[in-house]
């Protein structure tokens, strides 16, 4: 019993401690940036990758070779942008 | 020992071959050390919820603010309509967190550096993610690939550059991680082969560097799994929250 009501008190002090600091937040840690840097990079990347091989894949679909994934290439480097565009949206809100 | 950097990726099997159905299922170095993180976690969360005390101890604060972050960091991306999803999260963060920090150990190895695992993982997010979203919103989930005020003309190509932007999520998730583990640990392990052939008197530059290189990676695996947790938690709170 005397551990529930332990347990009890603690939950109470960690919660408070929860609701307090969610309005602030700590910025000034260096390596966030780098690892938003890296995001930025690698969502470019994939989104040429994955237009490319849809492009591919159709292409291998229909026999058009090679226009489907000239065209694809260029939807996926617009994608990547895309996504660029809004992570880097997201970061600025923060 | 090898002196090839990527001699430490090899996966290798331990035991006796397991063949079920032509599959290869056997038990090999990657899965036990899946085994090990996963064990870890288990004691970790075990002895810290063991003794509950007003004033924790050690471990039980571990765990508390391991708690505490990912609780944080959901109600902060995905509000507070993702909180049923907290045990899915807080366990992949976990698993991630662990893989990367057992992989920093002498002689282990990092799961996390193969594109196999990182891209299961990302694809079973993606997946689920998506099914979430068509079973909340049914066919109106469709709606996130058409942006609202795009002239006519534009709309079906910009259609299929959301698609495409769409199915990039997985990619992106898996390689980052993969590609961060792999290349840090390639470059610890380069520069370790040159402090052993510069020898005693030009090795000291490279061992400095491969202190520091060691610190810049322990930072990685832990920035690296908050990443993976916190784009889970982005594509969560596009699934669950309709609007762009």
């Amino acid at each position: 019993m005397e551990n529930n009501k332990n347990f009890k008190t603690r939950l109470e002090i960690e919660k408070n401690k929860l609701s307090k600091d969610s309005g602030e937040k700590d910025e000034n840690n260096s390596g966030f940036f780098m690892g938003n840097a890296f995001k930025l990079g690698t969502e470019m990347v994939s989104a040429v990758l994955v237009g490319t091989i849809i492009g591919f894949i159709l292409d291998s679909w229909f026999g058009t070779k090679p226009w489907l994934i000239i065209f694809f290439f260029f939807v996926g480097a617009a994608a990547g942008i895309l996504n660029v565009i809004r992570a880097a949206k997201k970061m600025q809100q923060k | 020992m090898a002196t090839n950097p990527m001699h430490q990726f090899n996966v290798r099997k331990i035991g006796p071959e397991i063949n079920l159905g032509g599959v290869d299922l056997s038990f090999t170095n990657s899965s036990l050390f899946m085994l090990i993180s996963a064990a870890a976690i288990c004691i970790f969360l075990f002895l810290g919820t063991k003794e509950k005390k007003i004033i924790p101890s050690k471990i039980q604060l571990l765990a508390e603010i391991s708690y505490n972050f990912v609780a944080k960091m959901i109600s902060d991306t995905a509000g507070t309509k993702a909180k049923p999803y907290f045990p899915f999260i807080f366990s992949l963060f976990m698993f991630v967190l662990l893989c990367n920090m057992v992989g920093m150990l002498p002689y282990s190895f990092t799961v996390t550096s193969h594109i196999i695992v990182t891209l299961v993982m990302a694809l079973f997010i993606f997946l689920s993610v998506t099914v979430i979203g068509f079973l909340k919103h049914g066919f109106k989930y469709l709606s996130i690939f058409v942006p609202k005020g795009v002239p006519i003309v534009l709309l079906p190509l910009i259609t299929i550059i959301e698609i495409i932007s769409y199915l990039s999520r997985p990619v992106s998730l898996s390689v980052r991680l993969f590609a961060n583990m792999m290349a840090g640990h390639t470059m610890l392990k380069v520069f370790g082969g040159f402090v052993i052939s510069l020898g005693i008197v030009g090795g000291w530059l490279p061992l400095t560097f491969s202190v520091a290189l060691t610190g810049l990676e322990i930072l990685v695996a832990f920035l690296q799994a908050y990443v993976f947790a916190i784009l889970t938690c982005i594509y969560l709170n596009d699934a669950l929250n309709l609007h762009h």
